[in-house]
């Protein structure tokens, strides 16, 4: 390769990365609280008597899941933009991402509640449990269990997302300054690689925290 | 007489594998037969695509030239703005013709070539916004494509005014035109001749020209690696003849047709 790598001058981009990364993170955070919550009604409207939210979760779900998320994240920003609806690039990659969490997670919900065993709850009512208390104390706690890893793997998943913003003019996030670093220097490779340490970190610092999380949580 | 055989076919080899070593850039293009050239389409009329879909322009015309000159045959690689480089050091691509505006910064990285073409700029907005020359930008929402000469210029002067002015990094001239145009910036700064043809091109409504940006001329010059002197001394010698022949006149008729083709020297200096 005809390439001298220039190191000196990347360190020096290393603070402002480092700005970027906690933006990045807020992004990613930000969108998995939402993506919970969403999920959450998701999981219940799809599960819903009413065929209007059954259909409205379904195919949220579908979209989410089928689409790639930059064509999510594009349509948050151009396509709304287009009705003359105009996102901020912060808040239309945070909806996007928001949006592809959602349908995954709803999934994630639908599969941990499912895989914990009816009879559960039925042992539970029969020691004089009612039905939110059974479902409080006997099957939430089994379904945390099976949806932590699930989680997790999604929390990693929506901050590598986050590098998206680019397509959509964001350029505070990690993958955003990064990029404005390389174009003023196109020194790319340096400072790509920084980026993708910084994003290994983080990811790990997500997986091994929660790992240390669930040792907690999960004794019996 | 086997032995001698060895040592012949010995130094046979040795020859074949130093031989092509030694052979630079500017022997591969020639012996390839094809000349790669990184050439940005989204950037009329310096580049874009026809109705049939076919790289047209006056960088694509350039390449064209420069590989006719070369005898072989031009390939034009579509590259956005921010993956020049990456281009060029991978080996996608063997020369740039891609507007590339030659900073002292880049000139670390890349080999540039002295300038091929200039650019002046201008402030590019939409009806109804109310900007009238450069200074009203100021507390607006402003955007351009990321890494190119313009939005460093105009980046640097939105952190310089402060709060309630916002600058957007785009990845692709086509997204700020489309930003702007569905009003999630109130203006961008291009190069004139981009301006001018946007403008008169009429796919976004309501675009308008709002004044000119009091920024440096932006040269911009072929690149090519770094370390390839004799492609890089192929090149200037290269974009000296155009002008030299007239081509350079002829292309900037043909492309951009206003006024007078841009002067490529810069007074009281050399190079």
């Amino acid at each position: 390769m005809n390439y001298t790598f220039h190191w000196l001058p990347a360190f020096r981009a290393l603070p402002d990365m480092l700005w970027g990364a906690l933006v990045t993170l807020e992004i990613a955070v930000l969108s998995m609280v939402l993506g919970v919550f969403f999920a959450v009604l998701l999981a219940v409207g799809a599960s819903s008597k009413y065929r209007v939210f059954r259909a409205a979760a379904v195919s949220w779900v579908e979209l989410a899941r089928n689409t790639p998320a930059l064509f999510q994240i594009y349509m948050a920003y151009f396509g709304l933009g287009s009705l003359g609806i105009h996102l901020d690039s912060f808040v239309a990659l945070l909806a996007g991402i928001t949006f592809n969490n959602a349908g995954y997670l709803a999934e994630t919900f639908r599969g941990g509640l499912r895989a914990v065993p009816q009879t559960q709850l039925r042992a539970a009512r029969s020691l004089g449990m009612g039905q939110i208390q059974a479902f409080r104390l006997v099957m939430m706690p089994q379904m945390f269990r099976i949806v932590f890893y699930p989680l997790t793997n999604q929390m990693v998943w929506a901050i590598l997302m986050t590098s998206l913003g680019v397509i959509v003019g964001l350029n505070d996030d990690l993958t955003g300054v990064t990029q404005e670093y390389n174009v003023r220097s196109f020194r790319t490779f340096e400072y790509f690689a920084l980026a993708a340490v910084i994003y290994y970190l983080l990811a790990k610092f997500v997986t091994v925290s929660a790992r240390l999380m669930a040792w907690r949580l999960f004794r019996y | 007489m086997a032995k001698g055989f060895g040592i012949l076919a010995a130094a046979a080899l040795t020859l074949a594998a130093v031989l092509p070593a030694q052979a630079d850039k500017l022997d591969d293009i020639i012996a390839s037969g094809t000349l790669r050239c990184a050439v940005v389409l989204d950037f009329p009329p310096m580049g874009s695509r026809d109705a049939n879909n076919e790289p047209i322009g006056f960088d694509v015309d350039y390449c064209n030239d420069l590989a006719k000159a070369l005898g072989v045959k031009a390939e034009v690689v579509e590259t956005p703005f921010p993956d020049r480089i990456p281009a060029l050091v991978s080996g996608r691509v063997d020369v740039g013709v891609a507007s590339t505006s030659d900073t002292l910064e880049r000139a670390k990285t890349a080999g540039f070539t002295i300038p091929y073409f200039a650019f002046t700029m201008v402030v590019l907005t939409k009806d109804g916004v109310g900007i009238k020359d450069y200074d009203s930008l100021k507390g607006k929402k402003t955007g351009s494509v990321s890494g190119t000469f313009e939005a460093m210029a105009l980046e640097s002067d939105v952190k310089k005014w402060g709060a309630g002015t916002t600058f957007r990094g785009y990845q692709n001239q086509a997204d700020v035109f489309l930003a702007l145009s569905q009003g999630q910036i109130d203006a961008t700064v291009v190069t004139s001749t981009v301006a001018a043809a946007i403008v008169k091109e009429g796919k976004y409504k309501g675009l308008m020209m709002g004044g000119d940006a009091p920024y440096d001329i932006d040269y911009v010059a072929l690149i090519a690696l770094r370390n390839e002197q004799g492609l890089l001394n192929y090149l200037n010698l290269f974009v000296n003849q155009q002008v030299r022949t007239g081509r350079y006149k002829a292309l900037y008729d043909k492309w951009i047709g206003l006024g007078e083709a841009p002067s490529l020297t810069v007074p009281g200096v050399y190079r």
